[in-house]
């Protein structure tokens, strides 16, 4: 295969025909756009199911007739623990405070209604199971420990929410992939279609499909690279110039910052753009080629 | 094993071993072209080519004529493989074309030359684009390219005309370079389907003039053409095409043909 003859022409396809070429970019990068973005929505719901989907606080109630030693005990023996950022202990008194704190109609619940606390946040670089595992050996301490609340039900609601609509974002991502193929195949074809006569006279010379084939490949291939690096370029201008408007709401309404495509899937966006460009131009010449 | 494997690709591919215009000694004796009862239908029952017998020497210039739709087209399809025969069959040199596997079909062109009434020249390319790009087919090395390319144009008469862009040519100039693109290969056969139909009577004179000079090298030419007045001007071999059979019209002998016959009695 002679891939400087076959670039030779491809550039002669493109220097031919400049306006199509970049008419041809524009539609895929548009397409790449969606593609993009719906990728972008994966990428942050799964960020805010991870964050969300795991619980990093617990509150432990304590026993009204705990010994004052224990509960100390157990206090700096969470807060010591490894995987703890911190261990507040909270009194009774404490804890109906805050709870009634502007809120003069609960007034008359009983002293009893709010326990001594323990009120526990782990370090965000904990392992995932720590909680279950400090909240099952606290649990354990019964002449101390009431009762453990790690909100997990709470958070696996959350998590099972933002996981439907994950699954539906994929959905909606596959449908426009499918889209963007339709685009990428049909854009590609008219732009084969305008050089058939040329096709024709390669076979009538005696080329091989490979011959005629190789410069409209390289073709695609380019064009498939091109509108996926300008949809990438465009994506990170828009989610930048967006998280710097949003990011701080963002961030104190969802406990995260929106989080743009990891290195891995913009190299995959590349090279599908190239793959499908390279894939939809020698199916494109196929139409064509048997002459 | 060697001579296994060159074997092996010599059946796949028959005509993989030529080089354009370099046919292999023991086939210059034979014809170049051999058609033995070859049919073609388009609609079934109603065959566009009944039972066509043709044999063309080589060096021979044979006109095809025939009214519109007679099957002039599909006659000469047939020998460049566009498309395939019903039944029967068709011999380049010694081998059937119409068995050729899709694959292969390249190589026999390679050794063949069209010329087309619209020309089909890319405008955008330049004139020396156009011509050179059967040249890059074979992969030839630049150097020989454009040496070989600078002999054809000069053989049409477009020497010097390489950088001209096509589209600015003539009707007539632009049919030269499609010559040149035929004959650049130095090809066996050269077949011409109406290469005169988009042309005055003038510049199609110079056309057929330019296509006999050629044939006077040695290339076997198929003309094909309705055009009587060209028909009536020269006195080569002429078969006459209608209802899809083929009649000798009249014999002839092209100057090359003649001089070689000469030297062979």
């Amino acid at each position: 295969m002679d891939f400087k003859g076959a670039y030779v022409r491809a550039l002669r396809g493109v220097r031919e025909d400049v306006r199509l070429y970049l008419v041809a970019i524009s539609s895929l990068t548009v397409a790449f756009l969606c593609l993009g973005g719906a990728l972008l929505g994966v990428a942050n719901l799964t960020a805010l199911s991870e964050r969300w989907g795991r619980s990093d606080r617990m509150s432990i109630y304590l026993r009204d007739d705990a010994p004052e030693v224990d509960v100390s005990r157990l206090t700096m023996a969470l807060q010591e623990h490894p995987a703890v950022a911190k261990a507040n202990y909270n009194s009774a008194e404490v804890s109906r405070a805050r709870f009634l704190d502007g809120n003069s109609a609960l007034r008359d619940l009983p002293r009893s209604a709010f326990p001594a606390t323990i009120e526990l946040e782990l370090k965000p670089n904990a392992h995932p199971k720590a909680l279950t595992q400090i909240a099952e050996s606290v649990a354990a301490q019964r002449s101390v420990v009431e009762e453990v609340d790690t909100y997990r039900s709470w958070f696996e609601r959350i998590a099972a929410l933002i996981g439907a609509g994950r699954t539906l974002v994929i959905v909606l991502a596959s449908l426009v992939l499918a889209c963007v193929m339709a685009i990428v195949a049909n854009t590609i074809r008219l732009a084969v279609a305008s050089r058939r006569e040329e096709i024709e006279v390669l076979k009538m010379c005696g080329a091989t499909n490979a011959f005629v084939r190789a410069p409209f490949v390289l073709e695609g291939t380019a064009q498939g690279l091109c509108a996926a690096l300008l949809s990438l370029g465009v994506l990170a201008l828009a989610f930048f110039a967006l998280r710097a408007e949003v990011g701080g709401a963002l961030r104190s309404f969802l406990d995260m910052q929106p989080v743009f495509l990891s290195p891995l899937v913009m190299l995959g966006l590349l090279v599908a753009g190239g793959a499908v460009g390279a894939a939809g131009s020698a199916l494109s010449v196929r139409r064509y080629i048997r002459v | 094993m060697g001579t296994q494997d060159s074997g092996a690709r010599r059946a796949a591919r028959p005509f993989a071993f030529f080089r354009a215009g370099k046919d292999e000694p023991q086939n210059l004796s034979k014809p170049i072209l051999v058609l033995e009862k070859v049919f073609k239908y388009f609609q079934r029952d109603t065959p566009t080519l009944r039972g066509i017998d043709l044999t063309i020497e080589r060096g021979e210039f044979v006109f095809i004529t025939g009214p519109s739709g007679s099957g002039k087209s599909t006659l000469l399809q047939l020998i460049y493989r566009k498309i395939a025969p019903d039944e029967g069959r068709i011999l380049f040199s010694g081998k059937d074309v119409s068995r050729l596997t899709e694959a292969s079909i390249p190589y026999l062109r390679r050794n063949m030359g069209v010329v087309f009434q619209d020309f089909k020249v890319m405008p955008h390319w330049t004139v020396y684009e156009n011509v050179s790009i059967a040249l890059e087919i074979l992969d030839l090395p630049p150097r020989l390219i454009r040496s070989r390319v600078g002999e054809a144009l000069e053989r049409v008469g477009l020497a010097g005309r390489g950088d001209d862009r096509t589209s600015t040519l003539s009707g007539g100039e632009q049919q030269r370079v499609a010559i040149a693109r035929a004959i650049v290969g130095e090809p066996a056969l050269l077949i011409a389907d109406e290469p005169t139909g988009n042309l005055d009577p003038t510049l199609a004179l110079d056309i057929l003039t330019l296509f006999e000079e050629i044939n006077q090298h040695g290339t076997t030419v198929v003309f094909a053409t309705h055009d009587h007045s060209l028909l009536s001007v020269r006195t080569h071999r002429l078969l006459v095409l209608e209802d899809g059979r083929l009649t000798e019209a009249r014999q002839g002998l092209s100057g090359w043909a003649q001089r070689k016959h000469a030297q062979t009695a």
